[in-house]
């Protein structure tokens, strides 16, 4: 197993405990940042083949994926606290309004 | 000698990264209270960023810590202690737990087997990147200009909507008080 | 020109049918409703005399019009075009001739209804049709034109439709015609099939040169008589005649007594040369003729509307006409037919004149005494009853005589017993005609007291009608038609031994007639108590007679039922309820039961959408290995 390997590995295993994680977990802020994981995971996969070539578009796209989770957690959180004020709980088994 | 220790080092480093990530990772899955898995996050991206710097990209590592840790997640602890008030006697688990865990185990193997597959040859050793933060910002700045300036409007976007949430959120609050 | 003569009546249906109809907006009055209702049609016959004079001028060729060529299908040209010759000018005269004077007689009879205009514009799409019908050249010609009376027909016995008997009739008229039809198109497929052509000169020509078209003539024979059937009213096809009597008197005197019902006749009459080569359809058509005339005239010994008895009186004598084609005495059969057109339409437009002056009353045992009280209608009427009757020197004898000899002596057919059961009904028909004459006439009055009251002459546009057409009946049998005919269709050969036998059997005729008189005089003269002597004594027959030997019923039960039963059972039922509306709600339940299912995913739950992604990338992956 060569390092190329073990880190697509890593990044695949990461990349999958954040998507369970938003499957598993009830509280609205964790799976929050499972989903950062999940970009994490992404992000070194990135990083991992970027680095083996020598022009740069690996690492403008990394950079880009660092611009773009900022902005998503800029605004996912003002959602949150909206719909928090209304229902009062973090809690994601109370939001099912959606049904049907 | 001293290189096949350095070598060696390298990758024993490379590997405790890797094996810190994971378990920072995992850890998020289990704690209870959502602070802790806010640490756990964060060691998870530092020892990320560590590997990163292993690999040679040390301004993608230094972009890691800045923005990642320093920026998003703070965002994210601010919030968290700013909606927690005892709120971890919650449940923590959703009802699909043991479907997701099947679901885990099934992803793992198939995405494993997906990229466990002869990979082409890397077009060079890892460490030999060669390209340091100036070359980055040059190339940024001059062949991908478009989409550096895609990312400040992203970001003037973003500013905008944050603005507009709250404004939706005061306007709730006051109807909230009226009515 | 003969174009002309067809499309006039059309001009004025299309006038008439446009402004003078609630359709149109009443635009017009019942004058130029009049006007042009029988302007046109006097018109055409105008044209038709100036035919006839040209055809005389031109040596008696016949005059061949086309007027549109219809369709080109493979080698094949149909055209509409029309033929005149001997046969359509005795046809088209009557046709024109007796339809012009009904419709100026309609002007009175239908004065104050309020459907004016609408029934002008009717009469004068029948008789359009009817002239395509006699002057058209082909067989899909004449077709259209046997449609379309049937159409007319249909629309006209319906008129006050508001009454659902009426409807009813007209309706009944119309599918008892189409079962007829199904016979004619067979038999044109036929002739199209063997000769190639569906123009009956062309036919004839065909039939009569040295060989014969490789079919079956009796065959053709019997199918184009099976449509003749439908609309000439014989058995077992007769049964609307007598309900068609529910549409205004002159639909009934026009179409049910001087033309439509002839149709039949003229086409025998006009594919004589077919005939000529069939004796064994010939032979049915004797057999259905004397045996429908039979029939009917004994159902109308005791009939008891006016017009019933004239109705089943039109059927009797039709079916001599038919007698008369089946020993190939086709001249003598278009002879009768002229006659029978004046002295019928006589009958039928002054039992019109009575129901007018009895305002309504149509039933034979509310009349009587009405001789001092309508002098005219009752000479008019009491003419053309000795005419039918067969009473010298009337037409009815001329033509009827000519009949009985031919039956009785032709060598094409003719057999003593025709003549038997022809003179027997020959009789029959004196005697129900003045019993009606006497019901109706003479007697005490047996009106209800109001009705007595009213009873006034028709108006001039009637009465003189009445007296044009008992004139005729009086004088027609004068015009030598058969002669007329002769060139074209020759009078069969006699059989030279019953040549002793002539002038016994005109006797014989006219002493029928005669007997005929005496015993409807003899009955039903005075108090007419002898006659409820009689029917006391026969109550059986007479509830037989009477319920026209319940052949209707019988189709009902034969034939009514069980389609209805396989209507509603089959088609109703089973194919469109289960099977067609089964089968859309089927797909519509399919589509709400998977759209069901399918709505149970959106549980509103975040973990489950999430999870459903997971799942989407297994099988993504998976799906690659095997294609990738």
């Amino acid at each position: 197993m060569d390092r190329t390997q073990l880190l697509i590995g890593v990044a695949v295993a990461l990349f999958s405990l954040g998507l369970v994680g938003v499957i598993v977990r009830r509280h609205v802020l964790v799976m929050l940042m499972c989903m950062e994981l999940m970009l994490n995971g992404v992000n070194l996969s990135l990083v991992t083949f970027a680095q083996q070539t020598s022009t740069t578009v690996g690492a403008v796209l990394v950079f880009l994926i660092f611009v773009v989770a900022t902005v998503e957690i800029a605004l996912a959180i003002p959602i949150v606290l909206l719909l928090v004020r209304t229902k009062r709980t973090l809690d994601l088994g109370a939001y099912s309004d959606l049904k049907g | 000698m001293i290189e096949t220790l350095l070598g060696n080092a390298n990758t024993l480093l490379l590997l405790a990264c890797c094996a810190g990530a994971l378990a920072g990772g995992a850890l998020m899955l289990v704690l209870r209270q959502p602070m802790r898995v806010a640490m756990a996050l964060i060691a998870t991206m530092i020892f990320l960023a560590g590997v990163y710097g292993l690999l040679g990209m040390h301004f993608i590592a230094a972009f890691q810590v800045l923005i990642y840790v320093g920026a998003v997640m703070l965002f994210m602890v601010y919030v968290i202690m700013l909606l927690e008030v005892r709120e971890s006697n919650g449940a923590r688990y959703s009802r699909l737990l043991l479907p997701g865990a099947a679901g885990l185990l099934v992803l793992l193997f198939v995405l494993a087997a997906s990229v466990w597959r002869p990979l082409p040859s890397p077009k060079g050793e890892i460490g030999d990147a060669g390209y340091g933060i100036a070359a980055f910002s040059a190339d940024f700045l001059g062949e991908y200009w478009l989409l550096f300036e895609l990312t400040s409007v992203l970001l003037v976007a973003a500013v905008v909507a944050a603005l507009a949430a709250i404004r939706v959120g005061r306007q709730a609050a006051e109807r909230r008080a009226n009515g | 020109m003969l174009t002309a003569i067809v499309l006039l009546p059309l001009l004025g249906f299309v006038l008439n049918g446009l402004l003078a109809t609630r359709l149109g907006g009443n635009r017009v009055g019942p004058r130029f409703v009049s006007v042009v209702g029988c302007g046109l049609p006097i018109a055409s016959f105008a044209l038709v005399v100036k035919a006839l004079l040209d055809l005389r001028a031109g040596g008696w060729a016949p005059l061949v019009e086309i007027a549109y060529r219809w369709a080109l299908i493979g080698d094949n040209v149909f055209e509409i075009a029309f033929y005149f010759d001997r046969l359509s000018a005795v046809m088209a005269l009557v046709v024109t001739g007796v339809g012009s004077v009904i419709h100026v007689y309609s002007i009175g009879y239908m004065k104050d209804d309020e459907g004016y205009g609408r029934f002008f514009a009717y009469l004068n799409l029948f008789l359009f049709f009817m002239l395509l019908l006699v002057l058209g050249r082909s067989l899909l010609v004449l077709f259209v034109g046997w449609e379309g009376v049937g159409l007319a027909s249909y629309l006209l016995i319906g008129f006050w439709f508001h009454d659902l008997a009426n409807a009813r009739a007209g309706k009944k008229a119309f599918v008892t015609n189409r079962i007829g039809d199904a016979g004619f198109l067979l038999g044109m497929f036929v002739l199209f099939q063997a000769v190639g052509t569906l123009d009956m000169d062309r036919i004839n020509a065909a039939f009569s040169g040295p060989t014969l078209p490789l079919i079956s003539a009796s065959l053709v024979g019997v199918l184009l008589f099976i449509g003749a059937t439908g609309k000439s009213a014989q058995i077992p096809l007769h049964v609307w005649l007598p309900d068609a009597m529910a549409g205004p008197t002159p639909v009934s005197a026009l179409i049910h007594a001087a033309t439509m019902v002839t149709a039949g006749v003229y086409l025998v009459a006009r594919m004589s040369a077919v005939y000529l080569h069939a004796p064994e359809a010939s032979a049915l058509i004797a057999v259905v003729g004397v045996a429908t005339a039979f029939f009917a005239a004994t159902i109308a010994i005791v009939q008891t509307d006016i017009k019933k008895v004239l109705a089943y009186s039109t059927i009797s004598q039709l079916g001599f006409m038919f007698l008369a084609l089946g020993v190939g005495a086709y001249g003598v059969a278009i002879f009768h037919l002229v006659t029978h057109a004046f002295f019928k339409a006589c009958l039928f437009l002054g039992a019109g004149s009575v129901i007018h002056a009895l305002g309504g009353e149509q039933d034979l045992r509310r009349m009587g005494g009405l001789a001092r009280r309508i002098p005219l209608t009752f000479w008019t009427f009491a003419i053309a009853t000795a005419a039918i009757a067969g009473i010298p020197p009337l037409a009815g004898f001329f033509s009827k005589d000519e009949i009985l000899w031919y039956a009785f002596a032709s060598t094409r057919g003719g057999s003593p017993l025709l003549w038997l059961v022809a003179a027997a009904t020959a009789l029959m028909t004196a005697f129900y005609m003045f019993r009606l004459l006497w019901l109706a006439f003479f007697g005490r009055s047996r009106m209800t007291h109001e009705v007595e009251h009213h009873v006034h002459e028709s108006p001039l546009s009637m009465t003189g009608v009445l007296v044009l057409l008992a004139t005729l009946s009086a004088l027609g049998g004068f015009i030598a038609v058969p002669h007329f005919l002769e060139t074209q269709l020759p009078l069969p050969p006699v059989d030279g031994h019953l040549h002793a036998y002539e002038t016994p059997l005109l006797v014989i005729s006219v002493v029928l007639a005669l007997a005929g008189l005496a015993a409807a005089a003899w009955l039903f003269g005075g108090t007419a108590e002898r006659a409820e002597r009689l029917r006391a004594r026969f109550a059986g027959m007479h509830r037989w007679l009477s319920g026209k030997y319940f052949v209707d019923e019988l189709y009902e039960r034969m034939l009514g039922r069980p389609l209805a039963w396989i209507s509603d059972r089959v088609f109703l039922r089973f194919g469109d309820r289960a099977l067609i509306d089964g089968t859309l709600h089927g797909l519509a339940a399919i589509a709400r039961g998977s759209a069901a299912v399918l709505g149970r995913l959106q549980t509103g739950s975040l973990h489950l959408y999430a999870g459903f992604v997971l799942v989407g990338i297994v099988g993504a992956l998976l799906w690659s290995w095997r294609h990738v």
